[in-house]
């Protein structure tokens, strides 16, 4: 490592979660189940929803653009399967509770093949005009993977103001049990390489560097070799980064790496930086290269009550319940689903919620671990020990927060700085006395966002 | 296939931790100090001890049945005010005037203000403070330990009363102040025995290798952070090296006023006590300096030989108003609003 990088870089604080890699780190990635029915969600991303450019009824093609948008900030929905429109109606949202769908029954349900992909040998990030491949990123209804879902596009749009400086590549997966992101940069390595080079030339960024924890020697050497024989590219580097939750935070990746602080309520543009996933970097060059929509993704199926944990390329749209029985079951009666990882996804109550382009995995917690997670055991009184200032990544004090929440004092709240809160859930990990810290700051913060749009309860 | 689904907030993992695991974590801190002061006082050490954790928990067993709350006595919370009460006594305090200390610790130091974490002051130390306004003469007759019979020259020391009885360290130094004589050869000589702990004092303050042996694991188990005990000690003897300087002759040296009296044990066992303190490092040095300063305060100048007690006490009070002052801002600066 050169002059202004060092191993090991990383945010302050912080909390050392276990692991729990290792049930699918070694697994590659395979396709997943054949599915007679999907449901595209037209709300899948940070924005405003798509709008629905089918009818019940209509047939469809197999990346036939199915939700329109017309807002700046928005990605429209493909098919990822060719079939009927069975119905438009509500359907479970992991975070939004329901929201609109188009449900597609598939003309033919076959396991998805895995996408083939061949860089050609003369390829030349150069060769593309920048407005080009943000177009295309546009069309394939791209936003980032890595779980916040923010259109990729408007991210890496070129001649935006300030102008982007920095390419920052998030390869951390800082999340306990989640391996789809290592799968794609072991086993895409070019892919992903070449999407990083081609979302670089769009957003016109001079640096680029490859976040990875330290926890993934693979991955960094694979990077690494990727880099060194693409060649003639000394401006993309990969960084080790201690591995630490939440390490792949965006603006903790961001003070980790460049040792630059993103403002309070601020987005990474404001200082010059485009943060984009690996698996959103492999999404990009299938888009502008091969034309391809973004239809299906990796999702890693794991948890200790999976029977068969593994990594899946499954078509976006899949009910988790199809992908948990494809994966031989739960091997308990009760068991915690959540969509994401045990950290920061959200446990579902609803298995036919289907897989959105931002859920990289289902996680299934056994009755043991949830047994020993906060809301099961007895909260007892705040005895201010500081554990949870001691881990707060955004150096809030997320016990006074929680408390003025509890106590529906929430100009309190606010005035501890509520909506710096990035929701990592350090605090609650920590808590002694078994606090819902995070579970309080959420609900505060939706109580705000109620009282300023004047909204009933 | 599942029939029983959970949802809830994330996190959905969570640290094997819990506060009974803190506040016995604490306790176990406390053990060479209870073991130091059973070798020094004997069977009355033990029995002190015993009766002053019987006494909280029993309070709190009892509050908690009248306010109709849950038992709590499941956080050994009670447990560590016991047993920190016994600790600050002396040795020679008879158990009933233990007991009632004990009561006063739980009722008015805790579960007048709503039980653990509620309490603004450290409940031992209201106990204490009770027990020192009330029975003034008991609290400041202080036991010679058993393994010496006459440790110190003529100062206060008693044949008449059944068991031999001497000024503590600190009440020497206090008188040495008064009378502005030779401070030196005395407190060289008595170093090494406030080191050990055979000296007169309360129960668990004397020996400052015990204290320091429970402190290091409080800090080696993350119990405590290192910022209030260093505050309090780095203060005081800041304070007392400054007196020292100043007169050399009246006050006795810096080290002595860091291993005698309760300093050590105040700064790892009592200023620390994560309710009754700030809760932000800016605030905990804030904090730990304010008891030092106080204490060396009282010491040198205040007419009682001690002043931990107070210091804590007082500190506590300002406690809400050091958290109003050290603020955290987020890591990304104050929003734009």
């Amino acid at each position: 490592m050169t002059d202004d990088l060092k191993d090991g870089c990383t945010f302050s604080r912080g909390v050392h979660p276990p692991e729990s890699k290792h049930l699918t780190e070694d697994r590659p990635i395979e396709p997943g189940p054949a599915v007679g029915e999907l449901s595209i969600l037209l709300s899948q991303h940070i924005g405003a929803p798509c709008q629905a450019a089918v009818m019940k009824g209509d047939l469809v093609e197999a990346g036939q653009r199915i939700g329109e948008c017309q807002a700046f900030v928005c990605a429209p929905a493909h098919a990822p399967v060719a079939g009927k429109v069975k119905e438009l109606a509500l359907k479970p949202h992991p975070v939004l509770g329901r929201c609109q769908a188009i449900t597609i029954e598939a003309q033919d349900p076959t396991p998805p093949s895995l996408p083939s992909f061949d860089l050609p040998a003369d390829f030349d990030p150069a060769r593309y005009k920048p407005d080009e491949i943000c177009e295309a990123v546009r069309d394939a209804g791209l936003v980032g993977m890595g779980g916040a879902g923010f259109p990729t596009s408007v991210k890496i749009q070129p001649d935006a103001k300030p102008p982007k400086h920095t390419l920052l590549v998030n390869g951390c997966e800082c999340e306990p049990y989640i391996t789809c992101d290592y799968r794609i940069m072991l086993e895409w390595t070019d892919q992903v390489l070449a999407g990083i080079r081609l979302a670089q030339r769009a957003c016109g960024a001079s640096k680029v560097f490859i976040g990875i924890e330290d926890n993934k020697p693979k991955a960094i050497e694979a990077m690494s070799a990727a880099i060194a024989r693409a060649g003639s590219t000394g401006d993309i580097r990969v960084v080790p980064l201690q591995t630490k939750y939440p390490q792949g935070g965006e603006r903790q990746l961001i003070n980790a790496v460049l040792g630059r602080t993103v403002p309070t309520g601020g987005i990474p543009p404001m200082i010059g930086v485009v943060v984009i996933n690996v698996a959103t970097a492999a999404a990009i060059a299938d888009a502008v290269l091969y034309n391809r929509p973004l239809t299906h993704r990796v999702v890693t199926v794991t948890g200790e009550a999976i029977a068969r944990p593994g990594n899946y390329y499954v078509p976006i749209g899949t009910p988790v319940e199809a992908l948990i029985e494809f994966c031989g079951g739960v091997t308990e009666k009760s068991a915690k689903v959540v969509m994401g990882g045990p950290m920061m996804g959200l446990a579902i109550a609803d298995l036919t919620t289907p897989i959105t382009k931002t859920g990289g995995a289902v996680t299934v917690l056994t009755r043991h671990q949830i047994g020993q997670a906060k809301f099961e055991r007895r909260q007892t009184a705040c005895i201010r020990c500081g554990r949870c200032l001691e881990v707060c990544p955004e150096n809030l004090n997320p016990t006074r927060i929680a408390h003025a929440v509890k106590s529906n004092l929430l100009d309190v709240a606010e005035s501890h700085f509520i909506g710096a809160c990035i929701e990592c859930g350090c605090c609650s990990y920590v808590c002694p006395a078994n606090i819902e810290l995070t579970g309080y700051i959420k609900t505060g913060k939706i109580f705000l966002a109620r009282q300023r749009k004047k909204m009933p309860a | 296939m599942l029939k029983d689904i959970t949802v809830s907030f994330a996190p959905h993992i969570s640290q094997p931790l819990s506060t009974r695991r803190v506040m016995i974590d604490v306790a176990v801190g406390l053990l060479p100090a209870m073991a130091v002061a059973g070798i020094y006082f004997r069977i009355h050490a033990l029995l002190l001890i015993g009766t002053c954790v019987i006494w909280c928990a029993a309070t709190e067993w009892v509050c908690n049945q009248i306010r109709r709350k849950p038992n709590s006595l499941g956080d050994f919370s009670a447990v560590v005010t016991g047993i920190i009460l016994a600790l600050s006594l002396p040795p020679g305090l008879s158990l009933w005037a233990a007991a009632i200390g004990s009561v006063v610790s739980i009722v008015v130091g805790k579960m007048a203000f709503g039980g653990l974490g509620a309490n603004v002051f450290n409940p031992a130390m209201v106990g204490r403070a009770f027990l020192t306004a009330s029975f003034g003469v008991m609290m400041t007759t202080w036991t010679v330990p058993a393994s010496i019979d006459a440790g110190m020259p003529d100062l206060s020391s008693d044949d008449t009363v059944d068991t031999r009885t001497q000024a503590t360290p600190l009440a020497w130094s206090k008188t040495a102040i008064k009378d502005k004589n030779e401070a030196k050869t005395y407190s060289s000589r008595l170093l090494f025995s406030t080191v050990t702990g055979e000296v007169a004092g309360s129960l668990g303050e004397t020996s400052a290798i015990a204290i320091l042996l429970g402190g290091a694991y409080l800090l080696w188990r993350k119990t405590i952070g290192f910022h209030i005990p260093a505050a309090v000690l780095g203060s005081a003897f800041a304070a007392a090296a400054i007196a020292y300087l100043v007169n050399a002759d009246a006050y006795v040296q810096p080290f002595f006023h860091l291993t005698s009296g309760a300093l050590l044990f105040g700064a790892f066992f009592i200023a620390t006590d994560p309710v009754t303190a700030p809760l932000t490092r800016r605030g905990m040095w804030l904090f730990g300096i304010g008891v030092g300063t106080v204490t060396m305060v009282i010491r040198i100048l205040g007419e009682y030989p001690e002043g931990m007690m107070f210091a804590v006490l007082l500190m506590n009070a300002v406690t809400p108003l050091i958290d109003r002052l050290c603020k955290r801002i987020p890591a990304g600066g104050r929003p734009h609003a």
